[in-house]
């Protein structure tokens, strides 16, 4: 009998079976399977089968079937093993489909396909169609560290830090942060007793579990312990005015979110808000155009622009 | 004598198509009459792959394994029926592994800005977080949190030309040059890298493979015309390969501007005695560095090459004077 014949009818069987089921029940109901003469060697292919089992997903449960709880018996609870009705809308369904194909890897497919596979019509269409591919390649160590997130692992790892030191870390995982494109993942650091942020890209070695980590404290936000990007300007109560010159007065709008244009000056320039508040790094931000842009205010704002221009022709 | 492979492989294979069985088979017993070639389709799978896995199921079912409780199944006219498989009229539940995989990957996509179909993908993750519950995501969508970005206007232009393989002519900002010019690609992959959109073309300007991002275009206009692929590299290429004509620079950071350490690519960082760190990075134009530098103003000082100095000397003269 081949193997997979022998797998599905096991599915079946213990699906389909009302009260838990002994080895020696299984092994006579599926005796083309299980019936060999030598009890040891059926009650071992009968054990790996029900690890490949687990490993794809099927939950398959152990109840003791007497009082003295001697006999062990097996099913599979179908209110865990079927996949629930979920209704999604033909929209829905593409979007799903496009995120799927972005990762680079199968998982994320597989799990829209058993989706869809359960769902209720236009799935074809869907199919058929999704506006444009979209590719690339996540972070292969995501799911690894989703997984502890999830479950509230201890992870270990070999970290890089941004001066280039290398060292071996322990972390309780509590939370993932996605920021300017790269995730994080925010735990306590084990030996430093101390909550960190980690970029899954200076990651230098797999992940390794090391079983269960701690509770997040109370009031616990992930997002907290991610430092901001330097990049433009973040949020804010107050707005600053500048003047793009008609050259990159269409780039520098888009890459800010909140960026407002507001007018357009005599000699072409376009005047645009930006969200902004005292102290904030904003003349790096307006600098960074060069003689393409002109900060008008507030008047901080110009002063912290020309003291910086001094400072840099005095270094000359 | 060590195991001979097939012993190892053989087990693995069967559990993958067992997976695939338990996903295909409720499809087709509750869709009958399904064409072979769809159910090939939505499950991506060969017709000899798909034919295998019936003719196995003809022998399968429940003890006592008499004609009446064999699975049921039909092939006729390229369209399939099952029948006699009540237990199998649901799917098995996505694998934690796969299901977390498409949280996460779905919620990048999600907060990547100038996607059509975000919204959509939102609602469909909280779905299926709803209703897959803790068994497959854990505590996962409450403890992941994204932030998004800034606008992206040609995202569905770019990606209708790439899956319709019609060559674009686009103006586009190169930061390395802080030029814009107008440039005609055809574009072979649309991804996502860091945050930002990108489009994987083969530039016509420079006869060559390029990566533009889709916030530094200012213009699409579509041409009409159709493009053989060329296989391009896409999103496995890295943003920045290092050529032969590439320059060494050298720069000095102070303690707050070490970040940029970890936002460029260096190929050699040292820590200095202030906090700071002595960092070299290769480029191959000097544009976006003097505006780096600018930027950056007493907090680094160029250490190498002499021409880079010069250059944003002369550069913050010419914007010292927007200041007058």
């Amino acid at each position: 009998m081949q193997p997979l014949e022998r797998l599905v009818n096991l599915v079946a069987l213990l699906l389909e079976t009302r009260t838990p089921l002994t080895f020696e029940q299984i092994r006579s109901k599926l005796s083309e399977a299980y019936g060999h003469e030598d009890v040891n060697s059926a009650k071992r292919m009968f054990e790996r089968d029900k690890d490949i089992l687990r490993d794809i997903g099927v939950p398959i449960e152990v109840r003791s079937v007497d009082v003295w709880e001697a006999e062990q018996g097996y099913t599979i609870p179908r209110d865990r093993y079927y996949l629930p009705e979920i209704t999604f809308t033909p929209e829905e369904i593409s979007a799903l489909l496009v995120a799927a194909r972005t990762g680079g890897d199968r998982s994320a497919e597989d799990a829209v396909r058993t989706l869809l596979s359960g769902a209720e019509g236009g799935i074809m269409s869907a199919l058929a169609g999704s506006t444009g591919a979209i590719g690339g390649a996540r972070d292969a160590r995501l799911p690894a560290v989703g997984e502890a997130v999830a479950s509230l692992r201890r992870i270990r790892f070999s970290y890089r830090t941004a001066r280039g030191d290398t060292s071996e870390r322990v972390v309780d995982a509590y939370g993932l942060v996605l920021r300017g494109g790269r995730w994080y993942v925010v735990g306590r650091d084990v030996a430093r007793d101390e909550i960190r942020s980690f970029r899954l890209s200076r990651f230098a070695s797999d992940v390794a579990d090391e079983g269960d980590g701690s509770e997040p404290p109370d009031g616990f936000r992930a997002a907290d312990h991610v430092q901001a990007g330097p990049w433009g300007p973040g949020e804010a109560k107050t707005a600053a005015v500048v003047a793009f010159s008609p050259e990159v007065a269409w780039l520098a709008t888009k890459g800010v979110s909140a960026a407002e244009a507001i007018g357009t000056r005599e000699d072409g320039w376009t005047l645009v808000r930006v969200p902004w508040q005292p102290g904030e790094s904003l003349a790096g931000w307006v600098l960074s155009f060069g003689p393409d842009v002109e900060a008008l205010e507030p008047p901080e704002l110009r002063d912290e622009v020309v003291s910086r221009l001094e400072a840099a022709l005095a270094a000359v | 004598m060590p195991r001979s492979d097939g012993a190892r492989t053989a087990p693995r294979k069967a559990s993958e198509r067992l997976r695939r069985l338990l996903v295909v088979v409720p499809y087709l017993v509750r869709h009958p009459g399904t064409p072979v070639d769809e159910a090939m389709e939505l499950f991506g799978v060969s017709e000899q792959e798909l034919l295998d896995d019936l003719d196995l199921l003809f022998v399968s079912g429940l003890p006592p394994y008499g004609p009446g409780d064999l699975i049921d199944v039909d092939v006729q006219d390229g369209r399939i029926w099952i029948g006699m498989a009540d237990y199998f009229s649901r799917p098995l539940r996505p694998m934690r592994a796969e299901a977390l995989a498409l949280y996460l990957q779905g919620t990048e996509l999600a907060e990547t800005p100038g996607l059509e179909e975000a919204p959509a993908l939102s609602s469909a993750l909280d779905k299926l977080a709803a209703a897959l519950g803790p068994d497959a995501l854990g505590g996962l969508p409450a403890r992941v949190a994204a932030t998004a970005g800034g606008e992206v206007e040609w995202l569905e232009d770019l990606r209708r030309a790439t899956t319709e393989r019609e060559r674009l002519r686009i103006e586009y900002h190169a930061l390395s040059t802080a030029e814009t010019t107008e440039r005609e690609i055809d574009p072979e992959e649309v991804f996502v890298a860091l945050g930002n959109w990108y489009v994987a073309a083969w530039d016509h300007r420079s006869d060559a493979e390029r990566l533009f991002r889709a916030d530094r275009i200012r213009s699409v206009a579509r041409t009409g015309e159709r493009f053989e692929p060329r296989g391009l590299e896409g999103a496995g290429r890295p943003l920045y390969t290092r050529g032969d004509e590439d320059l060494d620079v050298r720069l000095r950071l102070s303690p707050d501007a070490r970040w940029v350490a970890e936002y460029y690519e260096t190929t050699a960082v040292s820590e200095l005695d202030d906090g700071g760190l002595e960092i070299a990075l290769p480029a191959r134009r000097l544009e976006w560095l003097e505006r780096l530098l600018l930027r950056l103003g007493a907090d680094a000082q160029v250490v190498e090459p002499k021409e880079l100095k010069d250059r944003v000397a002369e550069l913050a003269r010419r914007t010292r004077k927007r200041y007058v």
